[in-house]
């Protein structure tokens, strides 16, 4: 988290409290002080406390846990347990070759309430499509997904830069004409509608 | 100028209101980690306590000052 939750707490309960005095004593307004107050009150520390809680919620965003809370998500949550090395994902996450705690967004960085203002706009509609419409029975990626995911973490990498496929293909790879997930070479991906008839791995065994 | 009908104490208390309201809905959507915990910060709270800070400032432009108020 960006930062200490309890500090975000106080700030607003601080701001609650000079809110309330002025919504109680309007007349301090009246002197100097107070229109110095009210200025701090009712401007300068809102605007702090949504800056730091737009903050929190997007480092919070970034947490495995918040994205498979939706129930359209928790099938892809549960292949990430899929004990099976070809299972791309569960291999990254069971490894730690990604943060287990921020698996998601360790490989899905583009898009969604990640990315930039057009990828937020997409958030919010799938939010809305999860709680007031209907999601599709198979989710699929608008635009598919693009090999500089892999990539950000791979390219310079040693057993991926020594690998002579890659090596033969680095510039397919590299500008996206290759997909990695669908060129055949790492096509097993979450799985996610047969998750449930599949072995699963336990961590702690 | 024709005077505004409302006063800058009303205005500062229908702004800390705002303020307060939406505060409290920030520390409610700070409670879960949820897609609609978001939601409903950025789209409630963030939104009461940003109007709560327009009708501040809009309060300092256009409020008449109130009776015996120091200027």
């Amino acid at each position: 988290m960006s930062q200490p939750i309890g500090l975000l707490i106080t700030l607003i309960a601080v701001t609650i409290a000079v809110a309330a005095l002025f919504f109680v004593h309007p007349s301090i307004i009246r002197g100097a002080t107070g229109k110095i107050l009210a200025f701090i009150g009712l401007c300068v520390l809102p605007a702090l406390c949504v800056a730091a809680g737009m903050s929190t919620h997007m480092a919070r965003s970034e947490q495995t846990k918040f994205c498979i809370s939706c129930h359209s998500m928790e099938n892809y949550g549960k292949s990430l347990y899929v004990d099976d090395p070809k299972y791309l994902p569960a291999a990254h996450f069971q490894n730690h070759r990604v943060p287990p705690g921020t698996a998601c967004y360790a490989c899905h960085a583009d898009y969604t309430i990640y990315g930039p203002l057009k990828d937020k706009l997409q958030g919010v509609k799938r939010i809305y499509i999860q709680y007031v419409g209907r999601p599709p029975d198979k989710i699929e990626m608008s635009g598919g997904y693009s090999n500089l995911q892999c990539l950000h973490c791979h390219a310079g990498a040693r057993g991926f830069e020594g690998n002579p496929v890659h090596v033969a293909l680095m510039d397919s790879l590299k500008t996206n004409q290759m997909s990695c997930l669908t060129s055949g070479c790492h096509d097993t991906i979450h799985n996610a509608s047969q998750v449930d008839q599949l072995k699963m791995w336990s961590p702690g065994r | 100028m024709k005077p505004s009908p409302f006063s800058m104490e009303k205005l500062f208390r229908i702004s800390s209101c705002l303020t307060i309201v939406g505060l409290v809905i920030e520390i409610i959507s700070l409670w879960w980690i949820h897609p609609l915990a978001f939601a409903l910060f950025a789209f409630v709270g963030a939104s009461l306590i940003g109007l709560g800070i327009l009708i501040y400032l809009a309060s300092l432009v256009f409020a008449t000052p109130s009776t015996g108020e120091n200027r």
